[in-house]
């Protein structure tokens, strides 16, 4: 178990190696919410969304949550461009423990980049809702964030253990987050999905992100009832990409 | 004993290439054996299925009692690699990159800290410790790497190259050290392509080309190996009567006997050491008197010509 939790803390002091990229980034977020969210907030019909700024900012949170999660691959995949990915496999420790430190040292990544949007969501929320989440609705949008974290993490290991071009990568990044985005209610509800892009629907109810965005916003604001299929939808996403993460760094020593 | 490292046919290839082919090879516990061979020799690939990085394509390793095809895991935690091109993310320093090796290696924090302010001391780049590695020569790059084995001291050690960059005071720190690894009870495999290095540093070496083990004996055994490989020069104040030569070629390791000079005569032979005193008496018996002799004995880079037909330089370019 040490061995999984060095894994995890060189990945995280990694990470904040970058804190001053990270405050810029996260300040971009916060740009992006009251600036763009807030002139948005004047332009979309209240039949839609009731206020774009509030709809907004939860689903900004999981969309920070799965950028900052996904950089871990981009540090797999540096690894495995410059052979250091030789090294990790070399190390006295097996390859489960391996994949699961990375994975778990991205989810944190993750958790750790949201925290503050989380903080500027839940006085938004406040503000505009006037309550604050109980304890267990809290714990559940940490728990849902962390393992959309988790997922996310694995996600982009896989895909940067997947080949050792930087451009295929970057490529396949960039699919992965015009897809993931597009079909979410990140940015606009489901119901404006199934009215304009019919059948993007299904795409968008099953994806992750949306089940992300959806739980947060039902039990921060309280708009709609948070149900179990949202929650379950997150777990398998975490599950599934978690696996498929530990698989894709078995089979790099099959080459 | 038995043997540490067992190979049995160990293949691998690559789509059509074949980088390493059905090698056999026994390592025993507490030897260093030199891997020798040119660039694309299948050193590499080698160790790094040793390593279990690669599986093998055919056959396999035995790292101890364990088979690296089915037991990649405990495998592993016999063996420490340090690799040609050092390991390190640019934002690494070379403490970060110990410690953190240590860490995962399991060794407790005091420990760790004993001995990887040992290891950076001896090698001198203890005054750079807290600097990250772009910021770092080739040479203490390398050094970086070769310490994460010297601080992890595995029962099986493989240096792949381990003083390419490195300076000659820095190459005879790190040959030190490194027997003093296998002292404590290591066994060292150490792939290089400089002879010297091979020859001052393992007790047998493997010469490999084209992903084949060609031959694997103790240097000296090898050296002897190539018939008239050790060359004596001898000198006389006068001319060479005629029947030197014939007497020369009648020592039995005499191979060849040419007349180099007016005055001089160069014996190729086997174990020069063994024919000397016959050489001696024979020129005693002749009431010769030499100016001079002189030994020489082939290189490895003769061993290697002699199997390959190239030398190491020729093979590299190729």
């Amino acid at each position: 178990m040490r061995a999984l939790l060095a894994v995890v803390e060189r990945d995280f002091r990694y990470f904040l190696r970058y804190r001053w990229w990270i405050a810029g980034m996260v300040s971009m977020n916060l740009a992006d919410l009251f600036i763009m969210a807030l002139v948005y907030a004047r332009m979309t019909n209240p039949d839609v969304v009731v206020d774009y700024f509030v709809f907004f900012a939860p689903g900004l949170t999981v969309t920070a949550a799965f950028a900052a999660a996904f950089m871990i691959g981009r540090e797999v995949n540096m690894e495995l461009r410059r052979e250091v990915t030789h090294y990790m496999l070399s190390l006295p420790i097996e390859r489960w423990k391996l994949a699961a430190g990375r994975v778990i040292s991205g989810g944190i990544r993750g958790v750790a980049y949201v925290a503050p949007l989380l903080a500027t969501t839940l006085a938004i929320t406040n503000a505009y809702t006037g309550r604050l989440p109980t304890p267990p609705e809290l714990l559940t949008v940490l728990a849902v964030l962390s393992s959309l974290c988790l997922g996310t993490s694995g996600l982009s290991i896989a895909l940067a253990l997947s080949t050792k071009s930087f451009e295929k990568y970057v490529t396949a990044r960039s699919v992965v987050y015009y897809a993931l985005f597009f079909c979410s209610t990140v940015f606009y509800p489901l119901s404006l999905v199934e009215r304009v892009f019919p059948p993007l629907a299904i795409p968008a109810r099953l994806n992750p992100v949306s089940c992300g965005a959806d739980l947060s916003r039902a039990l921060l604001l309280g708009w709609a009832e948070p149900t179990p299929f949202m929650l379950v939808d997150v777990l398998l996403y975490a599950l599934v990409f978690g696996l498929l993460a530990a698989s894709s760094y078995a089979r790099t020593t099959r080459k | 004993m038995a043997p540490i490292i067992r190979m049995v046919g160990l293949t691998k290839r690559f789509g059509g290439f074949t980088a390493v082919d059905r090698l056999d090879l026994e390592v025993e516990e507490g030897e260093i054996l030199g891997l020798l061979g040119p660039n694309g020799a299948g050193k590499t690939t080698t160790i790094l299925m040793l390593a279990t990085v690669l599986k093998p394509t055919e056959g396999t390793v035995y790292i101890g009692p364990y088979d690296v095809t089915k037991e990649a895991d405990k495998a592993r935690r016999l063996v420490g690699v340090a690799f040609q091109e050092p390991k390190l993310l640019w934002v690494d320093s070379p403490w970060s990159v110990l410690n953190w090796h240590a860490k995962v290696c399991g060794l407790p924090s005091g420990e760790r800290r004993r001995r990887i302010r040992w290891v950076l001391e001896e090698l001198g780049i203890w005054d750079v410790r807290f600097k990250s590695a772009h910021s770092l020569s080739g040479g203490t790059r390398k050094r970086v790497e070769v310490a994460k084995i010297l601080v992890q001291r595995p029962k099986i050690a493989i240096f792949d190259e381990p003083t390419a960059q490195v300076d000659v005071v820095g190459k005879h720190k790190i040959w030190g050290m490194i027997r003093e690894l296998r002292d404590e009870g290591s066994t060292i495999i150490l792939a290089t392509n400089e002879l010297h290095e091979a020859d001052v540093l393992s007790q047998r070496i493997a010469i490999m080309h084209r992903g084949k083990l060609l031959v694997c004996d103790e240097p000296r055994r090898l050296k002897d190996s190539i018939p008239g490989g050790d060359v004596v020069e001898v000198s006389f104040e006068g001319g060479v009567p005629e029947m030197v030569t014939e007497e020369l070629r009648r020592i039995p390791t005499v191979v060849e006997v040419s007349a180099a000079r007016q005055n001089q005569v160069k014996i190729y032979l086997n174990r020069a050491e063994e024919a000397l005193p016959r050489i001696a008496e024979l020129l005693l018996r002749l009431g010769l008197q030499a100016k001079s002799m002189r030994v020489s004995e082939p290189s490895l880079d003769d061993v290697f010509a002699h199997y390959t037909g190239l030398t190491i330089e020729e093979a590299q370019r190729r």
